[in-house]
């Protein structure tokens, strides 16, 4: 019995594995929309936005004021945020700057590789709208060409406040979501 | 879920050569998204734990940037030509103004010349102190990564007092300076520096004197002096492997004739000289800040200059943090050059990332790589 | 105000002495920026003797400037020296023209080893072909752009 592919309800019953398959599909929706009720989403959620884990990348030259903002006088941790590790076990990952298209299918491949929930803050001018680079030759004007974007940031660049900000404003976007459609 | 247009058909991914089974060398792709510093991958080649080959594959951060300032003014290009080296932009500013003043033939005031120096010292000692932390995060050691950092914003406080930005400042165009000091500047630039050179002595103590630091650095990913010289290396790659060759002393430009300081130099040519000159410039450019405090002369910071390259050709170099950043321009009268080369320290250095790589293990590699302080975006442009 | 330019000078009178028919062009812009321009049959030659007996052993980097009007392109080569402390300011810029159409010139990474990025460089942005190059491919075009050489003056861009 897989529960992975439940049997559609108004499919004949041809076997015992399909009727304990329908049994088990209702019950994963029985157990989705419990989850989904107000006590227990409130948790799931405050786990979720307080300890936003970022890839470990850098695009461009954003990355001196989140370098800057990680440090220690704009201290990113305070909100949760850490980049640790491998990227299987990061949930945020932050565009810093001018995406070139050779990047751009590097941080797609990425993004396809990070577990959901996962979420994406494009930072700065270049990874909005192109920015300062926006006529040249070799890159994607904007992040949103490829990714889904949760929270824009601008600023050229932006300083390290403006980051923090932003990250509430995710974390505020978090606090106010389902549980369940994330993708 | 593509990019806007077609991803080109010869991808990159590709030129790692497939071995024949049973072969004694494994090719390892590292990067670009790798601990540390990402925007740069480094295709080695390894026998057992110990590196053969390592080609870098750049361009992960290529704009074409050389393209776009034949496009805008040249006031306008100034933000655009700052960008490769953000952490050290007023450098990068020097190299362009200087090779425009050349063609118009202005001279900017004394003063104005003192408070570029002024700047360019800030921003070395800033860049450095960046490399330090991002070295930390290579090395595993936390410390060495929040320490510089927490450090830096002193200097970026004074910087954003002067110039009005945190990092990105304008503050150099043709004839002169934007702005003159703030009151009050001189003092807190002197109890700043001093404080400063107090954390330094810290800092030799915790990082670098530490034997979890030499026993990882010294000796690992020598550059002989011969290959530094023919590979075109400079700045603090070409100074750790014994030659003492420094623009600011070879070739004096903006008020440095007139100022007192060494040029610093380790014989070793290893991780650890090119890190010990590091720390060494640092405490030279902090004590470089207040030397120029003190002789600053007083008068114009600005002499107006015309926004038009002329006819001719110029080749305006300087000393920037990671080594030598120089434009060749050709003018043609209008307000855009007709081709301005940009050549910065890092795009010089990556001929060294080979060279220095050949023979160390890969556990050392970080160690060896980022004591070159190669830059992606300063070398892509 | 000019400062002496005797050593520039002398440089030049050495270079013309060695080679009388094959520099087309010398001159001294100002204090530590001289200017060769040469024959691209000999550069190899004309290389070898500023390395060896003028002490010119340190690159600085590889420029290539399109003449479009003029139809050529101009690969100039900027040295500098380290060996002889009383010219380690001087900038030499070694100068070849070659014809638009038929981009070809000889590589000069056996005369210092430096250059090869450089060369590689100018390969994929003005699409001149180094003979003797070992790797002549893409530098940082690779996946960021597929068409023709970018820097050439015919590719416009959007804002021209």
């Amino acid at each position: 019995m897989s529960a992975q592919k439940p049997a559609q309800p108004n499919e004949e019953i041809e076997t015992l594995a399909d009727a304990l398959s329908i049994w088990v599909g209702k019950l994963s929706d029985l157990v989705h929309k419990v989850v989904d009720t107000e006590p227990i989403r409130n948790v799931i959620n405050w786990a979720r936005m307080y300890s936003l884990w970022p890839v470990n990348i850098t695009t461009a030259c954003c990355s001196a004021e989140f370098g800057a903002a990680s440090g220690a006088r704009h201290d990113l941790e305070r909100f949760g945020v850490l980049p640790i590790g491998s990227l299987r076990q990061s949930d945020l990952i932050v565009i810093e700057g001018t995406i070139t298209k050779k990047m751009a299918k590097r941080l797609r491949m990425i993004y396809d590789q990070m577990a959901v929930p996962r979420y994406v803050i494009a930072m700065g001018d270049c990874a909005i709208s192109g920015g300062l680079f926006h006529d040249s030759y070799s890159i994607v004007n904007g992040a949103h060409e490829f990714l889904p974007v949760d929270v824009y940031v601008p600023g050229c660049p932006p300083r390290p406040e403006a980051l923090e900000h932003g990250i509430i404003m995710l974390q505020e976007k978090i606090r106010n979501s389902k549980v369940y459609p994330q993708g | 879920m593509t990019t806007t247009e077609k991803p080109a058909t010869s991808s990159a991914l590709e030129t790692v050569t497939q071995e024949e089974p049973g072969s004694q060398t494994m090719t390892l792709s590292v990067g670009p998204q790798h601990s540390g510093s990402g925007h740069m991958r480094l295709i080695v080649e390894l026998d057992g734990d110990i590196i053969i080959n390592a080609q870098p594959d750049p361009g992960y951060v290529h704009r074409g940037i050389e393209k776009i300032i034949e496009v805008r003014n040249i006031i306008r290009s100034i933000p655009v030509i700052e960008r490769p080296s953000i952490i050290d932009a007023s450098n990068l500013n020097h190299a362009w103004v200087r090779a425009i003043e050349e063609l118009q033939g202005v001279e900017t005031p004394a003063r104005g010349q003192y408070l570029r120096c002024l700047l360019n010292e800030m921003n070395r000692i800033m860049s450095h102190l960046y490399w330090l932390s991002i070295y930390g995060v290579f090395l595993g050691h936390t410390t060495m990564f929040m320490w510089p950092l927490g450090d830096r914003e002193l200097f970026i406080d004074l910087a954003e007092s002067l110039t009005g930005a945190r990092i990105t400042y304008s503050y150099l165009v043709p004839g002169g300076v934007r702005r003159d000091l703030p009151p009050g500047f001189t003092e807190e630039a002197i109890k700043r520096t001093e404080y400063f050179e107090k954390r330094l002595d810290e800092y030799e103590n915790i990082f670098f004197e530490n034997p979890l630091f030499t026993s990882r650095a010294k000796g690992v990913g020598v550059l002989s002096k011969e290959k530094a010289i023919e590979l075109g290396c400079t700045g603090p790659t070409l100074r750790g492997s014994g030659v003492d060759v420094d623009l600011r002393k070879d070739d004096p430009y903006a008020a440095y004739g007139e100022l007192d300081f060494k040029v610093h130099t380790r014989p070793d040519g290893d991780s650890y000289s090119r890190a010990m000159v590091h720390m060494d410039e640092m405490r030279e450019s902090s004590q470089l800040i207040r030397q120029i405090l003190k002789k600053l002369p007083s008068g114009p910071i600005r002499r107006k200059a015309p926004i038009v390259v002329p006819r001719g050709e110029a080749y305006g170099r300087v000393e920037s943090a990671r080594g030598e950043c120089s434009f060749y321009m050709v003018g043609e009268g209008g307000d855009k050059p007709y081709r301005a080369r940009f050549i910065t320290g890092s795009y010089r250095n990556l001929a060294a990332i080979p060279a220095v790589l050949k023979g160390v293990r890969l556990a050392d590699m970080p160690t060896s790589w980022w004591s070159i302080d190669y830059w992606p975006v300063e070398a892509d442009r | 105000m000019s400062l002496p330019q005797q050593r520039e000078e002398n440089l030049i009178g050495i270079l013309k002495e060695n080679f009388p028919n094959d520099i087309k062009g010398a001159r001294t812009i100002r204090r530590s920026r001289a200017d060769v321009i040469v024959a691209p049959e000999k550069i190899v030659d004309i290389a070898t003797f500023i390395r060896d007996k003028l002490g010119f052993d340190h690159p600085i980097g590889v420029s290539a400037v399109d003449y479009n009007r003029e139809s050529r392109f101009e690969i100039i080569y900027h040295l500098s020296s380290i060996k002889n402390r009383e010219q380690r300011d001087i900038v030499l810029n070694l100068k070849e023209s070659i014809p638009r159409n038929t981009a070809k010139a000889t590589s000069l990474v056996n005369v210092w080893p430096g250059v090869e990025n450089f060369e590689r460089e100018s390969y994929e942005m003005f699409g001149i072909q180094f003979d003797g190059h070992p790797r002549l491919e893409k530098l940082f075009l690779n996946d960021n752009w597929d068409g023709p050489p970018p820097m050439r003056k015919e590719i416009r861009f959007p804002t021209d």
